[in-house]
């Protein structure tokens, strides 16, 4: 590597992001955990459910932690995916949002 | 019995759709995308939903006062790894569907050299508000929501400054038009 | 008796991958994009797509080469975006207090600016070369690309730089 390569290398060196990056991301990903994932078949899973969902529900069942355990476990299913359709909303919205005031500008 | 709890909860979940107000007809792209989010969301599972989320939270409190009145959330969303996955064709065959006298077109934009569109639709009956399509299409997405029941749009359109997206401030005033 | 099943195999557990990785991904959306806001916002999306697709993850090493490609594309994909938006000035990035005597800031500065206005595929290639040390066939298997266009893309984007250096009066040491 000659002098400029080494210069490149350097200006390229890898920078760390903003403090609690990893933080936010993990943070949203758990938010994402009822988003629907692609199986190896290339498929979405029916309903966007996480894969460990079935094996937790059958626990809790097995565990005898009754109905109510269940219904909680099924709420926050189904508000998992109420947030990604709404996530999914404001990020459409905001982008023609975005455009409208620049077209105006 | 891991295979018997799917049942159960696909079971409960999959409870009869209401329709959504019109077909996405995506079905034959998800071959194709790399990257596919699928919604579909009742009205009681959306009552059920809105027990769950927090009103301390700003995002789930703002999801709460919206979906109060709505009766479905309908969601599709694929991504592609290349251009060209998805044709006018695509759009034209959901577009048709939105030109119904109940449905008025609201909002759009067109972007040419990005090859963007984005469309936002309502669907009126009794001059009260029914419903609400989205239709966004990049090069590698394509994008279709319908949100079904009595929408409060100014709740719909707040909804940039949550979900980490940035506030947008009001657009200024147009100025009026001087008289001749 | 049943049996959990879990999506995380061994080595790669996915708060791990984002702790471990968080900077290349960051700095190739940084060096590809200049513009540190939209690379954290480009990293987050890499790495929530991995979230997603974890099932798909078969090593710690497959790992580390979808999230160098998904990067990239993300990257892309971003700049065809902003095409029509105001542009945002080229910033300045603080560079740290304490640095090497033997290093130029200003000129390490004036060399990523350039990296951001090569063509979007040289630009990935230059910095998959220099920023993560990947020789030209590692590139080409990341990328999708020919070998021959990898390298025809590193030299071509390295005598334009060394010009265009040269013409902004740093020229061979």
């Amino acid at each position: 590597m000659d002098w400029f390569e080494k210069e490149l290398s350097r200006a390229l060196e890898r920078k760390d992001p903003p403090r609690g990056f990893a933080e936010r991301v993990t943070a949203r990903a758990a938010g994402q955990g009822g988003a629907p994932v692609e199986t190896r078949s290339g498929r979405p899973r029916a309903f966007g459910l996480p894969r460990w969902l079935p094996v937790a529900a059958a626990l809790l069942l097995i565990a005898g932690s009754g109905e109510q355990a269940w219904r909680r476990h099924q709420g926050m299913v189904a508000k998992q995916q109420v947030m990604l359709a709404m996530r999914i909303t404001a990020g459409k919205l905001n982008h023609i949002q975005t455009h409208m005031r620049e077209a105006r500008q | 019995m891991k295979k018997v709890a799917v049942l159960w909860l696909v079971g409960w979940l999959a409870r009869p759709l209401p329709a959504q107000q019109f077909k996405f007809n995506l079905e034959h792209l998800e071959a194709k995308a790399s990257d596919s989010v699928d919604v579909s969301l009742n009205g009681s599972t959306l009552q059920f939903a809105a027990k769950f989320l927090d009103d301390k939270d700003a995002d789930e409190a703002k999801v709460k006062k919206l979906i109060s009145g709505v009766d479905g959330i309908y969601v599709k969303s694929l991504s592609f790894h290349s251009d060209g996955a998805w044709s006018k064709a695509d759009l034209d065959s959901i577009r048709a569907q939105l030109r119904e006298p109940e449905w008025s077109r609201i909002l759009g934009f067109k972007s040419v050299e990005d090859g963007e569109t984005a469309e936002v639709f309502v669907r009126t009956q009794n001059k009260k508000i029914t419903g609400v399509a989205i239709l966004a299409a990049e090069p590698r997405e394509l994008t279709v929501v319908n949100i079904v029941g009595a929408v409060d749009l100014d709740s719909l359109a707040d909804l940039s400054g949550h979900f980490g997206l940035p506030k947008l401030e009001p657009a200024p005033a147009p100025r009026p038009k001087k008289q001749e | 008796m049943i049996q959990l099943e879990s999506v995380e195999k061994a080595g790669c557990d996915f708060a791990e991958l984002v702790r471990e990785h968080q900077s290349m991904v960051f700095s190739l959306s940084y060096h590809f994009l200049h513009d540190r806001d939209k690379a954290e916002e480009v990293a987050q999306e890499v790495f929530l797509a991995l979230h997603r697709h974890m099932a798909d993850i078969k090593s710690p090493d497959h790992a580390v080469s979808w999230l160098r490609k998904v990067a990239v594309q993300r990257s892309i994909d971003e700049t065809r975006r902003r095409k029509r938006r105001p542009q945002v000035a080229l910033e300045l990035v603080a560079e740290p207090a304490a640095h090497s005597p033997s290093r130029d800031p200003l000129l390490e500065e004036v060399l990523r600016r350039l990296i951001a206005t090569l063509p979007e595929m040289p630009r990935a290639v230059m910095i998959m070369r220099y920023q993560e040390d990947m020789d030209p066939t590692e590139i080409a298997e990341v990328l999708d690309m020919p070998l021959g266009t990898v390298k025809s893309h590193l030299q071509r984007s390295l005598a334009l730089l060394r010009e265009k250096l040269e013409r902004r009066g740093v020229g061979d040491r």
